[in-house]
């Protein structure tokens, strides 16, 4: 059976075709929301949240995009909205563009990609990175450049401008490009 | 950092964090890429965030059995296993 036929029987009551949906689908949905709450507990519960909207409105999905980015957008928004009712965390200020783009800071780069998987100390470093930036240029990020999103398909899933966009990509790269600067780049030595 | 006639290395880099990933075609993305072609500081800012792109999307969280467990319980769906 393949997806659209297994979405079909959902949207009749389905339970065990939902239940398919949610097996498919749980294991991007967790990473991407633990991606942007940086907490086991809260990446739990938006997960949660992001299939219970799944569940209630299956019936409504129109397949004109794929079930993969309308959960995309259900995730991303419940992130958002978990994050701006706690405020008390401080994030790095991304406004200044000469700060965040430094020629002084530019070296080469070294990273052995089939290392990535098994490294738990890069693990810990991506982390720390990420935890600093603001959760709305996380999202943005995740979404444009993990996920594969377009610029306007990130500006519609949460409601931003394909400026505002850009602005927060541009801003988020660079951002965590220099905080990984100290663990991968080196100078050459001539 | 080298002076373009036209563009900066930091122009250059403001518009690879724009682009990167995206049609490279355009007026201003063929003057970007030439520029980029000639000059290491920018060809070395590209890779690097490239390369940042890359580390995050390898970089995965896995699920655990007992959030599966919660998450078809907190449907109603624990009895479709």
């Amino acid at each position: 059976m393949n997806e659209n036929e297994i979405i079909a029987k959902a949207q009749k009551g389905d339970r065990a075709a939902l239940s398919k949906l949610v097996k498919i689908y749980e294991q991007t949905v967790y990473n991407f929301a633990y991606k942007i709450c940086r907490d086991k507990e809260k990446a739990e519960h938006t997960m949660q949240e992001t299939f219970m909207s799944m569940v209630k409105s299956i019936d409504q999905f129109s397949g004109k995009s794929k079930l993969s980015t309308w959960l995309y957008t259900v995730v991303s928004n419940h992130c958002l909205m978990m994050a701006r009712s706690n405020k008390k965390h401080a994030y790095t200020s991304l406004d200044d563009d000469d700060a965040l783009i430094d020629p002084k800071s530019i070296t080469d780069w070294e990273i052995a990609p089939d290392k990535l998987t098994e490294n738990s100390e890069l693990g810990g470093i991506l982390d720390e990175a990420i935890k600093k930036l603001a959760p709305d240029y996380r999202v943005v990020f995740m979404l444009r450049d993990i996920q594969g999103f377009s610029t306007e398909e990130t500006g519609e899933a949460i409601g931003l401008s394909v400026p505002a966009v850009k602005s927060r990509l541009h801003r988020a790269r660079a951002f965590l490009r220099n905080e990984l600067n100290n663990t991968f780049g080196y100078e050459k030595r001539s | 950092m080298k002076k373009d006639h036209k563009i900066t290395c930091k122009d250059v880099m403001n518009h690879i964090c724009d682009t990167l990933g995206e049609d490279l075609d355009s007026p201003t993305c063929t003057t970007i890429k030439s520029h980029l072609d000639n000059c290491e500081s920018c060809q070395k800012y590209y890779k690097s965030i490239s390369q940042t792109i890359l580390v995050y999307k390898k970089y995965e969280w896995k699920i655990s059995s007992d959030s599966h467990t919660k998450l078809l319980d907190f449907l109603g769906l624990d009895d479709c296993e």
